[in-house]
């Protein structure tokens, strides 16, 4: 079954078309890259899918996204965000609570425990999903400000896997950090798709080979190509793609 | 050469331009320390625990004063805090609508507006009906005059949030009330509590809107229905009448209304630095 299935996805920033009738089957467990280069609607799509876009009042959404066959415009919004999880570019852990507490928060007000013992069995489950406990276990209730880029960033994933998702959703989530902690993500990545169904943004085609199962490449707002990873980087079909990929546009 | 006069010539003009605009606050400062400070020095606690005494007689304290103000400043912000950081809010997270374009120039307005017409709107309003003067109705007045300072600063602070925590909340499933009060509001927290502290030491020195609002009381505290006196009132009292005594306590009165102001002021000062 498909996780996320995407029907002519047209998005407007006032009046200025920044996708262009997106079609895409995002098929359930595994990664799926989506990749391009800046600017070419990627990260729009992806706050599409979790509807992050409508806080901005300018935009403008036609077309549909489905999840597990679902629409997610006809479901509660606080549901649809409760069930694809997001972590962004800039690692954002919220800097006055403690580790513990953005871990908690979240799933305390969306009432995903019922009681104290719950929630700090959740909180552990998380962290080390997250491959992020071992690290942060005798400092839980220290503030989240203190941790290094990359811990803050498996925080983020940590806090997003509480909650339970069907789905996560990564923006480019290594964008910012060194190379050894974006080398850890990645490993998480690996582990988590086993799980979860993964759709990462990036604008680096080397890291959609590394860790996706599934790729699609967009370039000015349309899917140009969309496939098995290994076929779309050994036999891409389209030129732009080729171009891509072998790192001549981009 | 020329350009190193001309360069001389004009370092000397900014410095002294400099030093010419903190005259004024350096003379007001070491004026009212130095007559005010004899003061409370001779009259040690008494000055402070101790009502008016009659004119030309020996002692005597500003006790009703302090006791009106605090009351005042107390009840103004319990009043105006909250609706003024409400306001703010609102302004911040809906910048667009029509209630924030309105305010946005209003409070504008409101923080240039002549004190006394707030109170003599107040009068109207409130001592009017209720057939006095009172510690309530100065409050009113005082809560008004602080609105438009709080609003503005909670409104700053709250968009110097950056927009990744308010994203990252969202994604969470949060609903938007939590996000603008659990995670917005809380890290904007420092500007908030500068504007109310501003606030706060801006009322606590104002004069003009207690004039037809607080009345007076000079050797009783009251009720908060009742006529109260107020530091900066009985300056403004003291200082007209004929006594030399009245005098004497009117600089102590200023002395302590500086201290009051400075305690509050300078912490907010720091704050803002260290940020």
């Amino acid at each position: 079954m498909n996780a996320i299935e995407i029907d002519d996805l047209r998005v407007k920033y006032s009046n200025v078309e920044v996708l262009k009738g997106i079609n895409l089957e995002i098929p359930e467990r595994g990664c799926f890259a989506i990749m391009g280069p800046s600017g070419c609607g990627k990260s729009t799509l992806l706050k599409a899918i979790n509807r992050l876009l409508e806080l901005n009042p300018d935009v403008k959404i036609s077309g549909d996204i489905r999840l597990f066959g679902e629409s997610v415009f006809r479901m509660d919004v606080t549901k649809v965000r409760r069930e694809i999880g997001m972590v962004f570019q800039f690692p954002n852990p919220f800097p006055h609570m403690s580790i513990y507490d953005n871990v908690a928060y979240a799933a305390r007000c969306n009432k995903i425990v019922k009681n104290k013992k719950e929630l700090d069995e959740l909180v552990e489950w998380a962290l080390k999903k997250a491959a992020l406990y071992d690290e942060v276990k005798d400092r839980l209730r220290k503030k989240a400000s203190q941790l290094s880029g990359g811990q803050m960033q498996r925080l983020c994933i940590a806090r997003a896997l509480a909650l339970k998702p069907k789905v996560l959703l990564m923006d480019e989530p290594t964008a910012n950090l060194d190379p050894i902690a974006s080398g850890k993500i990645e490993e998480l990545i690996h582990e988590l798709k086993r799980d979860y169904t993964v759709v990462i943004v990036t604008h680096s085609p080397a890291q959609a080979a590394r860790v996706a199962d599934f790729v699609a490449f967009i370039y000015m707002g349309k899917v140009v190509e969309v496939g098995d990873v290994s076929e779309v980087f050994e036999r891409p079909k389209h030129e732009l793609t080729e171009k891509y990929v072998t790192g001549r546009i981009g | 050469m020329l350009r190193e006069i001309k360069n001389g010539v004009f370092l000397f003009y900014l410095l002294a331009s400099s030093v010419l605009i903190l005259l004024p606050l350096a003379h007001i400062l070491f004026s009212v320390s130095a007559n005010g400070l004899p003061v409370l020095m001779s009259r040690g606690m008494e000055f402070l625990t101790s009502t008016l005494p009659g004119p030309n007689k020996p002692g005597g304290g500003i006790f009703p004063a302090i006791f009106g103000t605090f009351t005042m400043v107390f009840l103004s912000s319990l009043i105006g805090i909250p609706l003024a950081i409400l306001a703010g809010v609102f302004i911040a997270e809906y910048p667009k609508s029509i209630i924030s374009n309105l305010a946005r120039p209003l409070m504008l307005i409101m923080l240039e507006f002549p004190t006394i017409l707030v109170g003599l709107f107040v009068m109207v309003v409130v001592v009017i009906p209720m057939g006095t003067f009172s510690a309530i109705a100065g409050a009113i007045a005082l809560a008004i005059i602080m609105l438009p300072y709080v609003t503005t600063y909670t409104e700053q602070a709250m968009r110097t949030v950056p927009e990744s925590y308010k994203e990252g909340a969202y994604a969470l499933g949060l609903k938007k009330a939590r996000v603008v009060f659990a995670i917005t509001m809380r890290l904007a927290r420092k500007g908030i509590l500068t504007g109310m502290l501003i606030g706060m030491a801006k009322v606590a020195g104002e004069t003009a809107p207690l004039i037809f609002t607080a009345g007076i009381a000079w050797r009783s505290i009251g009720g908060i229905n009742e006529p109260t006196g107020a530091i900066p009132l009985w300056i403004y009292y003291l200082v007209q009448q004929p006594y030399a005594n009245y005098h004497e306590m009117a600089w102590g009165a200023a002395f302590i209304l500086m201290l009051i102001f400075l305690a509050v002021f300078l912490p907010v000062r720091l704050m803002m630095v260290r940020s």
